[in-house]
């Protein structure tokens, strides 16, 4: 237990109370956009506000998902972050796997430069990015746009994997060799086993980046290949301020990944912490 | 084994990187793509403009606020959390799930909520009586705050960011220091300043750093809450940039200006590192 706990009771008690308060108005956002979504559209915009409708309807969802595009935007988003992860994860791992096993300058070296590529804007590699994938003829798709995902996602993959991999002794791959396993062997064989938690939590990492990212979806996918994010900002132009149904399909969007975090929730905790805390 | 990422990252990173530096020398015609040599032409008509020194300062102002009250409010809640120990865990849980919605969805939300009139923000306020009418305070519409209303989203976001990495920090404090501190009599805010946060240093450092250039880079929470407006008073560099690009179509002025923000980024970067973090000197 930490020396910073507090133990009057009193004290206590004020504490918890401010706690809950923090809680209600941190979480006020996010339920308002639920409890909106279900309002009646008229009731969305009503003046004065309320807090809850005064009826239940499906009206916004069904208007929201029977939108042209909608449901291939869910597809394509779909895509995008499953093949970003991907990329994302079979570079990072040997990347990360031989920083910490060589321990070679260039390692280190590496580790920085991928530091300073995560500080690169989307707008300034977003627009030669769109001539480089046109070149090489998959303008528009989603293997485009995983590709850029997976370059904002990558440094922190590698950090990550980085961090995992330092927690497991050396002596663990020397036994492999010993028996006959070569490096990839080892690594596959046994050292991944032992930060398979820690691929996980890198992969959930990668797909969030990717699932949320807005730039470079604007930038690099035109029709066939659009994510709802950039369908989400188009609504608001293309059909006015259709408020109902705008709040339907972000809570469509953004219900999966947050019962994934609660669901997650030790592991990611660990994943946005470690590396930091270890400095 | 380090190649392919190696690869990767040159290829799709540091060569569109190189293109776009090359551009900031050259004046581009938009669309035809005929161009010539102009050395920094494109640099001095940047900094002589005041859109681009404008931007510069709001992206500035940007940062600052959203890193100062994330740093102030996750610091807060890091430290509630640590008082309650173990049992605040439910809290926890709850309190980062704003780290997982989409920027895009969090700012259209925010907007939803400061809007004039029917948004809720200032129907609550008006009901618990600070607010008169709900269309007193104009969030988003009003030049003088618009800045700082479009942070608020980016805050909400990322506050439970800083309060996790914080938090994981507090754990490590050793208690023997904080039970010396106590005997000598030492009081919260002088345990909290003088033991705590000069603990916590590296931490604090590696929070606040890519808190700094995740704000710096902000674009799609302030695209759709102000599209830059009202009267460019959100307009931040990102943004700028961006418009130049596509907009303007000024690929030439646009690359001289990402190549400074860029640069301003990194520069930002490395002093927040040796100001804040001083490796060797005196990490714990």
């Amino acid at each position: 237990m930490n020396g910073l706990v507090v133990r009057g009771k009193t004290a206590r008690t004020v504490l918890w109370v401010l706690l809950a308060v923090v809680t209600v108005l941190y979480g006020f956002p996010f339920v308002y956009l639920l409890l909106t979504s279900f309002k009646t559209p008229l009731e969305t915009i009503a003046v004065p506000a309320t807090v809850f409708g005064s009826e239940f309807t499906l009206e916004n969802y069904a208007t929201a998902l029977g939108r042209e595009g909608v449901i291939a935007s869910f597809i394509n988003s779909t895509v995008t972050a499953v093949l970003s992860t991907a990329i994302s994860l079979v570079l990072a791992v040997p990347a990360a796997y031989a920083i910490t096993r060589y321990r070679t300058p260039s390692g280190q070296v590496f580790i920085l430069v991928a530091l300073v590529c995560r500080m690169v804007p989307a707008i300034v590699v977003g627009v030669p990015l769109v001539s480089l994938f046109r070149d090489l003829g998959i303008a528009d798709t989603s293997l485009a746009l995983a590709i850029a995902h997976a370059t904002l996602s990558l440094p922190l993959s590698i950090w990550l994997m980085t961090s995992f991999f330092d927690a497991v002794p050396d002596e663990l791959d020397e036994a492999a060799k010993i028996d006959g396993c070569s490096r990839l062997g080892a690594l596959r064989r046994v050292v991944l086993p032992v930060v398979s938690g820690g691929v996980a939590v890198t992969a959930i990492f990668a797909f969030l980046a990717s699932w949320n990212e807005f730039l470079f979806s604007l930038l690099l996918t035109s029709v066939r290949a659009q994510t709802t994010p950039i369908v989400i900002a188009n609504f608001q132009t293309q059909f006015g301020l259709d408020w109902g149904s705008m709040t339907a399909l972000a809570a469509v969007y953004s219900i999966p990944v947050v019962l994934l975090t609660l669901v997650l929730q030790r592991h990611i905790v660990a994943g946005l912490t470690l590396g930091a805390v270890k400095g | 084994m380090m190649l392919p990422a190696v690869a990767f990252l040159a290829v799709f990173v540091g060569w569109p990187l190189v293109q776009f530096v090359r551009d900031s020398f050259y004046a581009i015609e938009p669309f035809g793509g005929d161009r010539e040599f102009i050395g920094l032409a494109n640099y001095s008509a940047a900094l002589a403009s005041d859109a681009f020194t404008g931007a510069a300062w709001r992206t500035l102002v940007y940062t600052v606020i959203v890193v100062a009250l994330e740093f102030t409010l996750g610091l807060a809640v890091a430290l509630l959390f640590s008082a309650l120990g173990d049992r605040s865990r439910v809290f926890r849980t709850i309190f980062m799930y704003p780290l997982m919605i989409a920027p895009v969805v969090a700012g259209l939300l925010w907007r939803f909520l400061l809007i004039d009139n029917f948004g809720i923000l200032n129907e609550l306020l008006r009901r618990v009586g600070i607010l008169q009418s709900t269309d007193q305070i104009q969030w988003l519409s009003n030049p003088d705050i618009a800045l700082f209303s479009v942070a608020l989203p980016d805050i909400w976001l990322t506050t439970s960011f800083i309060t996790l990495i914080l938090f994981a920090g507090l754990q490590n404090v050793p208690e023997e220091l904080l039970e010396a501190a106590r005997i000598d009599g030492a009081n919260y805010p002088t345990i909290l300043f003088r033991i705590i946060l000069p603990l916590l240093r590296p931490v604090i450092a590696v929070a606040l750093i890519i808190r700094g250039i995740d704000a710096a880079r902000a674009f799609d929470i302030i695209l759709i809450q102000t599209n830059g407006g009202p009267q460019g008073s959100t307009e931040t560099l990102s943004l700028l940039v961006y418009r130049t690009l596509v907009r303007f179509g000024d690929p030439g002025l646009a690359s001289a200006m990402g190549t400074m923000y860029l640069m301003g980024m990194l520069l930002v970067a490395v002093v927040a590192v040796y100001a804040i973090w001083r490796p060797g000197s005196d990490r714990s």
